[in-house]
This record gives C-alpha cells, sequence and structure tokens, in this order.
C-alpha cells in the first residue's frame, strides 16, 4: 500500500517558488496498475519521485508498505530503492559502454548478492521481458523499444513490489508503447506488482485499475476503471 | 555496497576513462618519482658522511680531561690508569680503551731510489699497476712532518689486517694504521695528480717499512734531547686512526714517550673511548663522566651532525619541491574528477535510483581516485629509482674521482616505497575529496530528469 497524505513539494523559494504538487493525498493498493495523466509541468515526475524514494524534500507524509520513507536514513532509503522499487525512464538511462545485461545487472552492485547470480539473474528478467537474443548488445545497437525493454528487465532484477514508470511510452512509436504497456499489465496481473505509470499519453493506458490525474500539482481527478 | 563490487565498479569506470586518468596520473608520477630521486640522494649522502667521512658508533663516547682548572682537586683532570679504572666502573660502561698522543715531533724522508730494489719489482707484477707509477714512486721525494698516537689495539680489532698490531720487538718496524678517511684523500686526489699508486688492500702488503726519526723537525731546529730512527710498517686502515698521521699501539707509544720524556710521560693518556654497554645507558653514563671531572669530546659528532643537517636541508628544499609538484597533481585531478562527475551526474542519478547510498558514490570517487594515485605512486617509484640507478651509472663513468665519491650515490630507506604510494594515495584522495562529496550529494531526482 502506498499512502501520500498532504504532500506538497515547492523547488526555489520566495517569490522565484514554483509549486510542484500542493496537498496531494493518494492511497494506491498493493498489485494495483496506476496510470498517473497530466499535462507538461504538472507534477508527474515529482510523484514518481517522492514515492520512490528518490526526493526526500516534500512536506506531508509519503508512507510505502507502513513505512513514512522520510524517516529512512541515506542507508535504509537507498536499500529501499535497491529492493523494493523498480524505476523505468522515458529516456532509458542505459550506459553505453554496458552490454544489456551488464545494464541489468547493474543494480545487483549495491546489493548483497555476487556478481554471478546478478548475471544469473540478469538473463532471466531479460528473457521474461523478450530479449533472449539480445543479451550481449550495446545499447547503440537496440532499437527504442528494446531500450526499453532492456530499462524494463533492470527494473523488474531485484524483484520489487512497486514499479515506477516514467514516461515509458515517451519515445516510442504506438505499437511499441503497445507492447510496452502489455508487459506493465502482465507484471501487475501476473506477478501481483504495483504498477505507476507516469503519461501523457490517456489513450495508451486503458487497462490501469486506477486513473489519476493530476493539474497544475493537484489531483483534480482519481478514479478506479 | 560489497568491497568486491566496489572493486569492479571502480575498475570498470577506470577503464572507461583512461585518457583523462593518465593524463592526471602524469603529474603524480613525475612528483611521486622527484620524490623518491631527491630522498633516496639525501639519504645516499647522508649514508657517506655517516660511515666514510665521520663514522660515529653510538654506542661508544671519547672522554678527554676536563678544560676547566678547578676541576683537578677533584682529581678529575688528567686521564691515568686510576681514572680508567674508575670509568670502567660507571654503571653502563662495558669497556674503556685509551688513546696517547706520541710526546715528540717526528720526520719522515719518503726517497724512492732508497727502496729495496725487489720491494720495486714486486710492486710493477701487481695488478693495475702502471710503468707510470712505478717510475713515479721510485722518483718519490716526500719529507714529511708525521704526528702520531697510540691507541688500545682491542679498539682496532680487525683493522689491522696486513699484520699484528702490537709493540714489536727491539729491531723490526712499528706496526701504524692509516685513517681510511686520509687514504681516500690521498687515493682521489694527491695519488691521482702524481701518477702514484692509490693504497689498497693489494698495495699495503707490499708497501716496504718506511723510515721515521723520532724527536725531529723540519719546522724547529731547536729541539733538544736525543733522536731516535725507527721504521714503520703500514698494517692496515681503520676509523679509528688518526686523520693527520699514524696510529701506533698504545704500548709503542708508551714506550717512546717514557724514553723521551721519563716514567711520567707514560703514564697519562689524552683520551679514553668509552663502550657503552648499550645505547639507552648512553644518558647516564654521559653526567656521571662529567661528574668524575672529564669532559666529552663531541667535536667529531657535532661535525657529522653539522654536515648532516646540510644535507638534510637541501634534501628537504627539494623533497618540497617535489611535494609541491604532487600538489600541483592533486589540484588537477580534482579538476578531472569535476569534469567527470559533471558528464557522469545522469549515471550517478541512475546508480542512486538503482539503490546507491551516498556513501557508495564517494567510495565510488575516493576508490577511483585512490587507485589513481596507487598506480602513480607505483609508476613514480619505478621512473624515480630507475633514474637513479641510470645516474648512479653515469655519475660512475663520467664524473672524476674525488675523495669519498661513493659506489652508491643513491639510498633507499624501506620506508621510502611505502612511503611513495601512501603520499600519492594521500595526495589523490584529497583532490577527489571535493568532487567526491560533491557527487555523493547530488539530487538523484534532478540528475535524472536533467535539472
Amino acid at each position: 500500500m502506498i499512502r501520500l497524505t498532504n504532500v506538497s513539494r515547492q523547488y526555489g523559494r520566495g517569490e522565484e517558488a514554483t509549486h510542484a504538487l500542493r496537498s496531494v493525498s493518494l492511497d494506491i493498493p498493493d498489485g494495483a496498475f496506476v496510470k498517473v495523466v497530466g499535462t507538461s509541468g504538472s507534477g508527474k515526475t515529482t510523484l514518481l519521485n517522492i514515492i520512490g524514494g528518490l526526493d526526500t524534500e516534500y512536506s506531508g507524509t509519503a508512507e510505502v508498505a507502513g513505512r513514512d520513507l522520510r524517516d529512512m536514513a541515506d542507508r535504509e532509503l537507498s536499500r529501499f530503492r535497491n529492493l523494493t522499487v523498480g524505476f523505468v525512464f522515458q529516456h532509458f538511462h542505459l550506459l553505453d559502454h554496458l552490454d544489456a545485461r551488464q545494464n541489468v545487472a547493474l543494480a545487483g552492485f549495491f546489493s548483497d548478492g555476487d556478481v554471478r547470480q546478478a548475471d544469473e539473474r540478469a538473463e532471466e528478467v531479460l528473457v521474461r521481458v523478450g530479449l533472449r537474443d539480445k543479451l550481449h548488445q550495446l545499447p547503440g545497437r537496440l532499437s527504442g523499444g528494446q531500450k526499453q525493454r532492456v530499462a524494463i528487465a533492470r527494473a523488474l532484477f531485484s524483484r520489487p513490489r512497486l514499479v515506477l514508470a516514467d514516461e515509458p511510452t515517451g519515445n516510442l512509436d504506438t505499437r511499441t508503447g503497445g507492447q510496452v504497456i502489455g508487459l506493465f499489465q502482465s507484471l501487475s496481473r501476473e506477478d501481483g506488482l504495483t504498477v505507476v505509470a507516469v503519461t501523457h499519453e490517456d489513450q495508451l493506458f486503458r487497462q490501469a485499475d486506477l486513473s489519476v490525474r493530476l493539474e497544475d500539482g493537484r489531483i483534480v481527478e482519481a478514479g478506479r476503471r | 555496497m560489497k568491497t568486491s563490487n566496489l572493486r569492479r565498479l571502480i575498475l570498470q569506470n577506470l577503464g572507461r576513462n583512461k585518457k583523462n586518468f593518465i593524463f592526471s596520473g602524469i603529474g603524480i608520477v613525475a612528483g611521486i618519482s622527484s620524490f623518491v630521486f631527491f630522498v633516496a640522494l639525501g639519504s645516499g649522502i647522508k649514508r657517506v658522511v655517516a660511515t666514510e667521512i665521520f663514522p660515529l658508533d653510538a654506542n661508544r663516547i671519547q672522554v678527554v680531561p676536563a678544560a676547566a682548572q678547578f676541576d683537578a682537586w677533584i682529581g678529575g683532570r688528567t686521564i691515568d690508569d686510576e681514572a680508567l679504572s674508575r670509568l670502567a666502573a660507571l654503571p653502563g660502561v662495558a669497556a674503556v680503551y685509551p688513546r696517547m698522543k706520541l710526546a715528540v715531533p717526528a720526520t719522515m724522508a719518503l726517497i724512492g731510489s732508497e727502496f729495496p730494489v725487489e720491494d720495486l719489482t714486486k710492486l710493477a707484477e701487481l695488478p693495475g699497476m702502471t710503468p707510470s707509477m712505478v717510475e713515479a714512486v721510485r722518483k718519490l721525494q716526500i719529507w714529511m712532518e708525521i704526528m702520531a698516537d697510540g691507541i688500545d689495539p682491542r679498539l682496532v680489532k680487525g683493522d689491522a689486517a696486513f699484520g699484528v698490531f702490537a709493540d714489536p720487538p727491539a729491531g723490526r718496524p712499528i706496526p701504524v694504521l692509516l685513517s681510511k678517511r686520509l687514504v681516500e684523500i690521498y687515493n682521489s686526489s694527491f695519488a691521482k695528480t702524481r701518477s702514484l699508486p692509490p693504497i689498497s688492500e693489494l698495495l699495503i702488503p707490499y708497501v716496504p717499512s718506511l723510515p721515521l726519526t723520532l724527536n725531529d723537525s723540519y719546522i724547529d731546529r731547536g729541539i733538544a734531547g736525543p733522536k731516535l730512527s725507527e721504521r714503520i710498517k703500514i698494517v692496515g686502515t681503520s676509523h679509528q686512526a688518526l686523520l693527520g698521521g699514524v696510529t701506533m699501539p698504545l704500548d709503542t707509544v708508551r714506550r717512546l714517550n717514557r724514553f723521551f720524556g721519563g716514567e711520567a710521560a707514560g703514564r697519562t693518556y689524552d683520551m679514553a673511548v668509552l663502550e657503552i654497554s648499550s645505547s639507552d645507558k648512553l644518558s647516564a653514563v654521559q653526567p656521571a663522566v662529567r661528574r668524575l671531572g672529564f669532559d666529552i669530546d663531541t667535536s667529531q659528532k657535532r661535525m657529522a651532525e653539522s654536515v648532516a643537517f646540510a644535507v638534510t636541508l637541501v634534501t628537504l628544499g627539494f623533497t618540497l619541491l617535489s611535494l609541491a609538484m604532487v600538489a600541483v597533481a592533486a589540484v588537477n585531478i580534482a579538476h578531472t574528477f569535476f569534469m567527470i562527475i559533471y558528464e557522469r551526474k545522469r549515471e550517478i542519478g541512475l546508480m542512486r535510483a538503482l539503490g546507491a547510498s551516498r556513501r557508495d558514490i564517494r567510495s565510488l570517487i575516493l576508490g577511483e581516485a585512490g587507485l589513481v594515485g596507487a598506480t602513480g605512486g607505483v609508476l613514480g617509484i619505478i621512473l624515480g629509482v630507475g633514474l637513479c640507478v641510470l645516474l648512479n651509472v653515469l655519475a660512475g663513468r663520467l664524473l672524476p674521482d674525488f675523495p669519498f665519491k661513493p659506489r652508491q650515490f643513491f639510498g633507499y630507506p624501506a620506508w621510502l616505497f611505502a612511503g611513495g604510494v601512501v603520499l600519492a594515495v594521500v595526495f589523490c584522495l584529497a583532490g577527489a575529496f571535493s568532487p567526491a562529496r560533491r557527487a555523493a550529494k547530488m539530487d538523484p531526482s534532478g540528475t535524472l530528469s536533467g535539472r
């Protein structure tokens, strides 16, 4: 369960301040497939960063699995990101000098497991996202859809309970975007993962369990399918 | 993060930024190599000073009669057998070795044409001996004033390699020891400019006995009393021997002083060398010696310390210069790391998103800097030692001989190698400290969204 209570976030101070989120309260049940929609600058990415423990400079309370994220020290929060959360980014953020398997196994460097286990797990998740034959390809030789699949595999590496996807289809064509969304749906349905996907392409995420619309940092609409 | 994972990430990142790190590392290599070079040079020179020019035994002190007259009443002004017994009885004193100066002047006339022919023939057969050297010996004409002193043979045990160092029977030549320093000065300047053979262990056995006239002087023609003609035979060289003369067995000098000055002249000594049982007793023995009314001659030690201090000062200057080079290299390292973390900020943000803590990021940057430092340090040491070896060979071949010219100009204290690496690592870590802190403090959400 993810619970946000009166969460606000502003960048800068005084007259220059920008309010990214204003008193946002939201409950997301475990295993839900959630889409967060809104125009650019509406606070979608900020919301995702706060849930994922990447941003702690907010007011209000953000709880994930019963833990207040701001109560966690840096080390604990890092462990939370490593084991509980998987991130998927619009620009993939794959490291160009590492092949697909090495990119996926990167999270393994920050866990307690050993390298061989990390490589095996990386192969397993790459197979799961349909990239069995691309294990040793460098990102430069992959298509946009394949890159995003590698990024999704990386997010799944640590067997997280929560996947946070920021505009996961933003750099993909409609057909490939649809395939990626299908992958998220199956992760949510079959593996019981909570998936929160931020998007401005409302139509692509018709199967979401919960839809949240943000405008100017406020939730203006939240409803179940 | 596990250490093994950290190590892998560090190696991976260093491999990617090879050019940057090689460029930054050059400064470290240059600084450390010059550090090694100057420390090794200073150490080598200090070793020559301590072992060749002013050899000092830390467990020995030289006791001389007190200079002040009022000490006479406590009986400590002169060193006689009774004083030797009192010194020997002091706690911490293991042995006492008296020294006595020859009380009369002496002269020596070295006339090559008077040397036995068979000695000159033997000389010519020695390896390294050139015809011009033998000719120079044959034409030799030197008249010298000779100073001499007598030394307890136990103090020069092992130095008399070519004869017995003891008062000889009547008619036999007096065995003498030459100062190693004197021999070095003779060999590297006097002998060379006059084509004379150098005094070496090879030559000494073949040097004929030389004439010595006691109670004689070329300077003071008014000396009263009979002259005494003796012959001396060089039996070895010693650091304990008199620098400007020859050193004889103590009993010989005692006998000669009695001959010229009567019984009393053979009773007092000019110096006593005290052997201390261990160096930690030294601080207790010195005041005890002074309480008995004697002085401690520290002139040799002071000279050695002055020279060593001067060498240390010059070395320190150059060492500081090399440290400044390393410090400049550390600033360069800082710039490189600031540039690298700027280039890698998205990657750092990604690592934070994947579970890296601030400490992991800091460790990663510092680990990369530490490895650059360690590698630069090792390469700097190799380069520095290589430079020392090369210059040592060149100096040996190209520099003309001079007194105390060492075979090894450089010394390598054990700490130098570890110290060089540690220094390089410390400076690199210092250079990377601020970039590492900045990288650790980066806001991952900001870097990932390109803010």
